[in-house]
């Protein structure tokens, strides 16, 4: 389906005539110089094509006849080449002189007996050039291995642009279809066509070759069933292989207008609308993407996006914010990661701009805690952030989470599915080895939870509260909040300055076996307390009697151990309580919001 | 059709491989009639029968997961095994697993169950003693047991398959909600034609409320 789907979406683009879109047999290149023949084959100039707007010359992109597969063998390309096949010279190529002799050997033979001036004239041109005459002006030494396509001189339309060189590449195509590849059923379109041996590369993967790399490809013996080689294993036509790897490297070109890519981990995901034009389209495309990847700050996107939660929430349509955004518009999510060469499908996921809506907003719902961390919805890159190490004064770095953690936490947020099983526990690990318990962190365990509840699995257990909940009788969570109230008595009596806090000494046993740990922290506290009482007795009162509040509510003796969704219970619980002594105002004069809001700027 | 069978599968793993994502496997969103045979050839086959999948009820959700497993890159050749026994020694043969690693992703179906509606029919190889009647009953009683030659799978070795006998008139499993409507799966891999070169051949695969109708492997709609 996937492949199909972007076979369907590129006739979409190229009925729409997008820009940038190469029709079959083309791709773009990067090409830097055109030689401007006569038409009897002299040269009159070589004139740079490059784009001067930036500060250096950069090549521009032409549309033009698709290069060959290059590894070691010598296969020229049609119209254009770099100079060591056109000219014969190269600065790093030794071989150079049998280059050109292939191209021309090529050029002759295909265009042999032509009757357009242009191709006349190239012919001519090839029969009579000389390497020798590339040390002379017009060539200057920067033009060496830069690629070069041609124009006859008074003419505006490029020589591979012409209709007789494109008939031309038509034969020639159709000659290489009947000498190697076999016919067949092609997958994609259902239709008897020649079949495509190797699939033109994928650039633009993150990870991956720069040269590019392949989704369909059998680049080892055992990839092959029933002893068929290569493309034979999987029946896709010429042209539609041509129109999904076209495609998707327009989807997945880099730049700061392509709206349709993002990353989140190692997945580079790119996604795109079906919808009856190219406006709505675009409207539907730049909703999800802000959606997929929401700006943490207060701009004009983060507001949308906050919109649009809400209204998919409260089952209203998305037209009420904008009247080219239909609730029924297909949209497609496709995430890749690279592999050896390969592309390897993270996650696939189609559904109408509602759906998809919807599942966000249930996300976020899902994914609430109070006070809340953040400022638009977690999109799923920062959830990915908050699982990496967070070493001091660095910042946390996407190359540190979990390959296969990316895609499918997409994957849940996409499909409304349950967040993947190692979430919850490497989200765990990750507070007791950093002692960074940030909202984030603390949103990611309550979602888990929260899901898991909702789509029926822990039934037994209590609803998970999105903001502190006095009343709850769950001993993990009493015991979340009970080791912040021990770990402010401590602050308060002995001031920031302590080296290392019981949050930093004691979290990851407290929460993991609080029955080895509670009862000397409730000895100690009794120190500090004793401390605090001689210099404010009010506020010794108050933590007194939240500690007395807290213990009555916990059975006959604390729990030997906690299951992983408890700890994770024990995690939301700690979150609660400390932020809320933030909230109290008057009381909390004596604790200073510090660190714990420095590391959630670094994470919201 | 009188002599055709329900076999309800389940399994909590499973990976239709398409052809076209093989290496970096990606599942079909169901079974195909292919591994839907595989599943019936392991229970009760012989050269006399041949099984065809006739309908395929889903019954669970579609959802997706992906794994990375390690495999190897190469295979050991017929020519060189065949040397290896003409000269006596194995020299040179082996293949070291870890020497020619190859780390695979996967994208798989998770918890998964159908109903298979097949019948057979009789091949040219069917002698006197065969009839439809006695492989039926074969089929019957050894699926009633839970018996087979060799362990079900779901697409791959890896994800065993359950199954379990609908007897007839019993009623079928519902399907869940999420499958109602109607769904286009694109061309679907209907089975490999062994005798004119392992061709494989293809079908529009489309899913009505959870069923899919499978075409008969001789009809117009089955593709080479």
């Amino acid at each position: 389906m996937i492949l199909q789907a972007l076979h369907g979406y590129y006739q979409r683009l190229l009925e729409r005539g997008e820009p940038g879109l190469s029709p079959f047999g083309y791709s773009p290149e990067k090409i830097s110089y055109a030689i401007l023949l006569a038409p009897d084959g002299r040269l009159v100039d070589v004139s740079s094509i490059r784009d001067h707007s930036g500060k250096k010359p950069v090549p521009r992109l032409l549309n033009v006849p698709q290069p060959e597969k290059r590894t070691v063998g010598i296969k020229p390309n049609f119209l254009w080449d770099k100079t060591s096949y056109v000219l014969g010279v190269s600065a790093t190529s030794k071989r150079a002189d049998k280059e050109h002799e292939a191209f021309k050997a090529l050029h002759l033979q295909i265009l042999a007996g032509t009757d357009d001036p242009a191709l006349k004239a190239l012919l001519a041109f090839l029969s009579i050039w000389n390497p020798e005459r590339f040390k002379a002006p017009p060539f200057n030494e920067e033009m060496r291995d830069a690629n070069l396509v041609f124009r006859l001189d008074g003419e505006a339309m490029y020589l591979h642009e012409r209709p007789a060189a494109q008939l031309a590449r038509a034969r020639l195509l159709a000659g290489a279809g009947n000498e190697g590849s076999a016919t067949g059923e092609c997958l994609v379109t259902g239709e008897h066509l020649p079949l495509a041996r190797l699939h033109p590369p994928i650039k633009g993967v993150n990870g991956a070759q720069s040269s590019g790399a392949s989704i369909v490809s059998f680049n080892l013996e055992s990839f092959g069933s029933y002893g068929k080689s290569q493309g034979e294993n999987a029946p896709i036509s010429e042209q539609a292989a041509f129109a999904y790897t076209t495609v998707l490297n327009h989807l997945l070109r880099r730049g700061e207008h392509n709206r349709q890519r993002i990353q989140v981990g190692d997945a580079t995901v790119v996604f795109w609308a079906e919808a009856a034009d190219a406006d709505e389209a675009a409207t539907a495309e730049s909703l999800l993407g802000d959606m997929l990847n929401a700006p943490p700050d207060d701009s004009q996107e983060a507001g949308r996006v906050r919109e649009a939660l809400e209204k998919a929430s409260k089952g209203r349509p998305l037209r009420d914010i904008d009247p080219k955004l239909h609730d029924e518009t297909r949209m497609y999510v496709l995430g890749l990661a690279p592999n050896a060469s390969r592309i390897s499908i993270r996650f696939w996921q189609t559904g109408t701009l509602g759906d998809l809506a919807q599942r966000l907003a249930q996300h976020e719902a899902d994914m609430r805690i109070e006070p809340v961390p953040w400022k638009t919805a977690p999109a799923a890159r920062r959830l990915v952030l908050a699982t990496v190490p967070n070493r001091e004064g660095a910042m946390p770095k996407m190359d540190d989470a979990f390959n296969n953690l990316a895609g499918e936490l997409m994957r849940a947020i996409l499909s409304g599915g349950l967040y993947p099983q190692s979430l919850l526990a490497n989200t765990l690990m990750r507070i007791r080895s950093d002692g960074n318990l940030s909202g984030m962190r603390a949103a990611l365990c309550k979602g888990i939870l929260a899901r898991q509840r909702r789509l029926g699995i822990n039934t037994n257990d209590e609803e998970v509260p999105v903001s502190l909940d006095k009343q709850s009788l769950n001993p993990a969570y009493r015991l979340g909040r009970l080791f912040a109230v021990l770990e402010n008595v401590q602050r308060s009596a002995l001031g920031n300055q302590v080296n290392a806090t019981i949050r930093d000494r004691y979290y990851g046993a407290a929460s993991a076996t609080p029955a080895s740990v509670f009862p000397m922290l409730l000895r100690n506290t009794q120190n500090h307390l004793g401390k605090l009482r001689k210099d404010k007795v009010g506020w010794a009162v108050t933590l007194e009697r939240d500690i007395r509040e807290i213990v009555e509510g916990l059975g006959e003796r604390f729990p030997r151990s906690l299951r992983i969704e408890d700890q994770g219970r024990f995690a939301i619980g700690y979150y609660h309580q400390s932020q809320a002594r933030f909230n109290k105002g008057d009381d909390a004069n004596d604790s200073t919001p510090e660190t714990d809001v420095a590391d959630q700027g670094a994470l919201a | 059709m009188a002599f055709g069978i329900k076999l309800y599968v389940w399994g909590d793993r499973a990976c239709f491989t398409r052809p076209e994502m093989k290496v970096e496997r990606v599942s079909y969103d169901v079974i195909t009639p292919s591994a839907a045979r595989g599943i019936l050839d392991a229970i009760h086959w012989k050269p006399a029968i041949r099984w065809h999948v006739n309908r395929i009820h889903v019954l669970k959700p579609i959802r997706f997961e992906s794994i990375r497993r390690n495999e190897v890159g190469g295979k050991l050749s017929a020519a060189s095994v065949a040397k290896a026994m003409s000269a006596g020694s194995t020299a040179g043969l082996p293949n070291y697993v870890d020497e020619d690693r190859q780390q695979r992703a996967a994208t798989i179906l998770r918890d998964v169950a159908y109903v298979i509606e097949a019948h057979f029919e009789l091949t040219a190889k069917a002698g006197p003693d065969d009839s439809v009647g006695k492989h039926l009953d074969i089929f019957n009683r050894r699926a009633r047991k839970g018996q087979c030659f060799q362990m079900p799978c779901l697409g791959v070795r890896e994800f065993p398959g359950h199954f379990k006998l609908l007897e007839e008139g019993e009623a079928l499993p519902s399907s869940h909600g999420s499958l109602k409507g109607s769904r286009d799966l694109g061309w679907m891999l209907h089975d490999i034609d062994f005798e004119y070169g392992a061709t494989p051949r293809f079908f529009r695969a489309t899913m009505n409320d959870g069923v899919i109708d499978v075409p008969a492997w001789s009809s117009e709609e089955v593709k080479a």
